[in-house]
């Protein structure tokens, strides 16, 4: 082969050189500064705002940590169309099964309807509670656990199982991870969208098996094709009814298996358990959790093994396996700074927190533009969840993100609102937390600004990167040219929406 | 904090210098990043410099141009259930094998006295009758893998099962086409209808890709917002990797985007697509080859083949959809008289569990057939089918590998030496 062969090889490490003890000790206090301040809440959270770093600065990296990962997550309030979707599931399927087929189609059709509505409601619902900074990093933190452990809103077809499934990851979030993977087995969300409702005794569905192992718990090369055949085996008689799990003890083997080695007649849990007694798994987490939120680039093995061990000494708890990777010298390690691409549910909360703007209770508005920036809440593409990173980038998810910062600075037209739409928002004006897009009133208290003030000061807070002088020096002359834009207002408003569509304005 | 030194060769007139070391030259996209992020300048690589600037040692195929053959590659996602497409209704083990989602005898579409696709592949059939559709028989790989990802991985780059590889077959394709006089500098060299950039892109060097969704050319920039985007996109990031990948790609997708969204909105078409993305897809790819477009391939993508349960109706759902969105898309392209120029070709990760499972489903296999569809292949039947005597709940074994068929794409449709590409000579199979 010549010069022109492909390269063979793995992926090159663009980490630093620490090392694999080193990596993980504690930030020392000295190193905490505000722009480490903006990276954790950056890379934690949505955004950084200035009051954020100010608090974050005088508590100091432990209480701040403390804060952002508690023991204990708020609890998200359950939209009331998902629990009323819930209840009258039950008295739905009796209706479905007592109905002659041509009617039959109809219910299902409602059905559908219904559940989609309340899947719109419950991510609008989510996006406005996600967007309170106190809830931030919890939320960011159960998305990372959704984007693991894995389930669709189109395979698993009712608004209700998945945010039961969220309520699931948000309730063992930050206990032992083997408790909360357990959880998540039965969780109906789960139970419906990997097959195991279609699992039985004498005929185990391997999908379930096979995830769990390949993409939940020890990933690729940590087990066997057997090990899968057995293990799906413990997971027969797993199955949900109504969206509640239910163990139907006659459609599972109580068999021997043998799995990772051992033999036994071992149960779904007890199949968990000894997947946690592998090295592979304290590794596995943190691992994913480099790609989350971290970098492109895979840690290096011997820096995940070492997080690993220590973390399985911990009994795997989350809380502490939280409190160590952000707080560590690693995770605020200068290449790691204003190098990672947002995610489109990033790229959104942080547009609203940085421009203190409210979510609209408008799905056709808001969620239609999260599925053209590539990421549809609730509906990963597959098991695999979203690749993230430079992924989320090409040239049309590019211009959906810019669309949206364009949508966010005009005005809401209530003329192309439907009636059900217009109740919403006068139900949200009431409360007070109605603004839904930059209006004009807004800069006001920016036209007092030189454009060297108002430059400075649009670069520094929407910008994580560094950027050179001469790129300041065009946003100065933009802000000063008055021969396109002859209101000092309109040019302080396209030049925020040029810097919020730049590259730089999509790196955290 | 310690930071290992990386020898780099930054200086862009050394590199120049010695232009056959390929050692100096990115080998992967993530080098390639680097190395633009410490000093080279982005612009180096991209369309914006001029090509002679990057000119390698690669093998000197045609450059994109005008009236050059084209592939369109289109991915069944989720693994497509090859025994169920193609069917063999003689074989007594296939109904011993799918005692329910088996197709009955009596409704298999023929193509000879044992072999036949699927009752929904209508349009499909008449292809084949008409010479236009080849199906290249029980195509796999050995040791197959049976993770989605693993196993689209294989396919994708083109590797060994145990061989973990960063560029993408056609990524190499774009790698070794020489870069001479690009018919338009506004063109993509590949442009892809699904949501995430295909693993088959990636490449040691860049190349504008372009990616097409739906509902998204109903955006009104105002010009002079544009104009100072365009200004602001040109200022680099040393040493930011992810920031010299976002300001290229806005660069060429703020230049891509005018062409294309022009060519689309003007498209005219006597043909009648189904209403559904993939059909829809595929008549933007007509819009855009019609428009003359130097792009020579087009990947768009199907889901839904991951069928573990329940699987007869979606399987046939399915195949309708396949077969209806093609067979639209050959008949518009031959309107246009552009059918001589295209090449489709079907690929899916990988085929499915011959045993059916107790969901009426089929859990995740290995070999399976795929489609050629052409006015300028030789249709009908390639390869052997495989063999279905076996004990229970085994998988097939492949007998054409997959990277013949590439094998056979790249020499023999966009002239391109295979060897290049795919790093060893593979048979070719008899379709072209």
């Amino acid at each position: 082969m010549g010069n022109a062969s492909p390269r063979l090889g793995t992926a090159e490490i663009q980490s630093p050189v620490l090392d694999p003890q080193m990596a993980w000790q504690p930030l020392p206090a000295t190193q905490w500064d505000e722009n480490a301040a903006r990276h954790l809440l950056r890379r934690a959270a949505w955004t950084a705002q200035p009051d954020d770093v100010t608090r974050a600065i005088q508590e100091g990296l432990p209480a701040t940590l403390a804060r952002l990962f508690p023991a204990a997550p708020v609890a998200f309030p359950k939209p009331k169309l998902i629990t009323t979707l819930q209840e009258d599931t039950p008295d739905f399927a009796q209706r479905v099964r007592a109905t002659l087929p041509e009617e039959k189609r109809l219910l299902q059709k409602e059905a559908r309807d219904r559940s989609q509505q309340a899947l719109f409601d419950l991510a609008i619902r989510w996006l406005q509670f996600a967007a309170l900074p106190e809830h931030s990093a919890a939320e960011k933190w159960t998305l990372f656990l959704s984007d693991v452990f894995v389930v669709s809103s189109e395979k698993v077809r009712n608004a209700a199982l998945v945010c039961n499934h969220f309520e699931t990851l948000r309730n063992h979030s930050f206990g032992p991870a083997p408790t909360l993977t357990k959880a998540v087995s039965r969780s109906p969300a789960m139970v419906q969208y990997l097959d195991l409702q279609e699992s039985r005794r004498n005929a185990p569905n391997e999908n379930f098996a096979r995830e769990l192992f390949e993409l939940f718990l020890v990933g690729e090369s940590n087990y066997t094709e057997k090990d899968i055949k057995e293990a799906a085996k413990a997971f027969t008689g797993y199955r949900q009814r109504f969206g509640e799990f239910n163990f139907v003890p006659n459609q599972h083997d109580p068999g021997h298996k043998t799995v990772f080695g051992h033999t036994g007649n071992f149960t779904g849990d007890q199949v968990i358990d000894l997947a946690y007694q592998l090295p592979a798994a304290g590794a596995f987490l943190p691992g994913e959790m480099a790609r989350f939120y971290l970098s492109d680039e895979p840690l290096p093995k011997d820096l995940l093994a070492s997080i690993g061990t220590w973390w399985r000494e911990q009994g795997y708890s989350l809380q502490a396996l939280t409190h160590r990777f952000f707080g560590s010298r690693l995770f605020f390690d200068l290449s790691y700074r204003a190098n990672y691409i947002k995610s489109p549910v990033q790229l959104y909360l942080g547009l609203v927190q940085d421009l203190q703007l409210d979510v609209p209770p408008l799905p056709r508005r808001v969620l239609g533009s999260f599925r053209q920036m590539g990421q549809t809440l609730f509906a990963p593409p597959n098991v695999r969840g979203w690749v993230g990173g430079r992924n989320w980038i090409n040239a049309s998810t590019l211009n959906a993100r810019r669309l949206l910062v364009q949508s966010l600075f005009s005005p809401i037209n209530e003329a192309n609102l439907n009636a059900d739409e217009l109740a919403e928002i006068a139900n949200v004006r009431a409360t007070g937390h109605d603004h839904f897009s930059m209006e004009p009133e807004r800069l006001k208290s920016f036209s007092g600004l030189t454009a060297e003030q108002l430059a400075d000061r649009l670069i520094d807070s929407f910008l994580p990167t560094k950027v050179d002088d001469s790129f300041r020096r065009e946003v100065r002359q933009f802000l000063a040219d008055d021969s396109q834009f002859k209101r000092p207002i309109d040019r302080i408003r396209n030049a925020a929406v040029t810097l919020l569509q730049s590259p730089e304005y999509q790196l955290c | 904090m310690a930071y290992a030194p990386r020898p780099l060769n930054n200086h862009p007139g050394k590199k120049l210098a010695v232009k056959n070391s390929a050692h100096l030259f990115p080998s992967t996209r993530r080098e390639f990043l680097r190395l633009t992020g410490s000093g080279i300048g982005l612009l180096a690589f991209s369309q914006f410099a001029p090509r002679f600037l990057i000119q390698s040692a690669l093998a000197e195929t045609p450059a994109p141009e005008k009236d050059r053959s084209i592939l369109v590659l289109v991915q069944l996602a989720g693994g497509n259930d090859g025994l169920n497409t193609l069917i063999p209704f003689e074989d007594a083990n296939y109904y011993r094998l799918r005692p329910t989602l088996g197709i009955p005898k009596d409704q298999v579409l023929r193509l000879n006295d044992t072999l036949g696709l699927h009752p929904a592949c209508t349009e499909l059939h008449a292809l084949a009758h008409d010479g236009k559709l080849g199906i290249v028989q029980n195509v796999g790989y050995p040791n197959p893998n049976r993770s989605h990802f693993r196993s689209t991985d294989i396919w994708e780059t083109s590797s060994d099962s145990d061989q973990i590889l960063s560029t993408g077959w056609l990524g190499r394709f774009l790698d070794n086409t020489c870069p001479g006089a690009p018919a338009d500098p506004a063109d993509p060299a590949a442009v892809h209808l699904s949501n995430e950039v295909p693993g088959a892109f990636l490449s040691a060097q860049s190349h504008p890709t372009f990616g097409l969704n739906l509902n998204q050319f109903n955006r009104r920039d105002n010009p002079q917002n544009l104009a100072f985007l365009e200004s602001l996109v040109h200022h680099d990031h040393p040493g930011n990797a992810s920031a010299s990948f976002l300001q290229q790609t806005m660069m060429d997708a703020l230049v891509t985007e005018k062409r294309v969204q022009h060519v689309l909105s003007s498209y005219q078409t006597a043909a009648k697509y189904p209403g559904n993305p993939f059909a829809q897809s595929l008549r933007n790819v007509v819009a855009l080859i019609a428009a003359g477009l130097s792009t020579r391939v087009y990947f768009v993508s199907l889901g839904g083949f991951d069928t573990h349960a329940n699987q007869l109706n979606q399987h046939q759902n399915l195949m309708r959809t396949l077969s209806e969105g093609l067979a639209t898309f050959q008949k518009d392209l031959e309107t246009h008289k552009l059918a001589g120029q295209v090449l489709t070709m079907t690929f899916s990760e990988f085929g499915r569990r011959p045993l059916e499972n107790e969901s009426h489903g089929t859990d995740h296999g290995t070999a399976a057939p795929l489609f050629v569809m052409g006015s300028r292949i030789k249709g009908g039947l390639h390869g052997t089918p495989p063999s279905l005597q076996f004990e229970r709940n085994q998988d097939l074994t492949f007998s054409t590998d997959f990277r013949q068929v590439y094998a056979t794409v790249l020499d023999r449709w966009l002239q391109c030496p295979a060897m290049q590409v795919l790093g060893k000579s593979y048979e070719p199979v008899a379709f072209i």
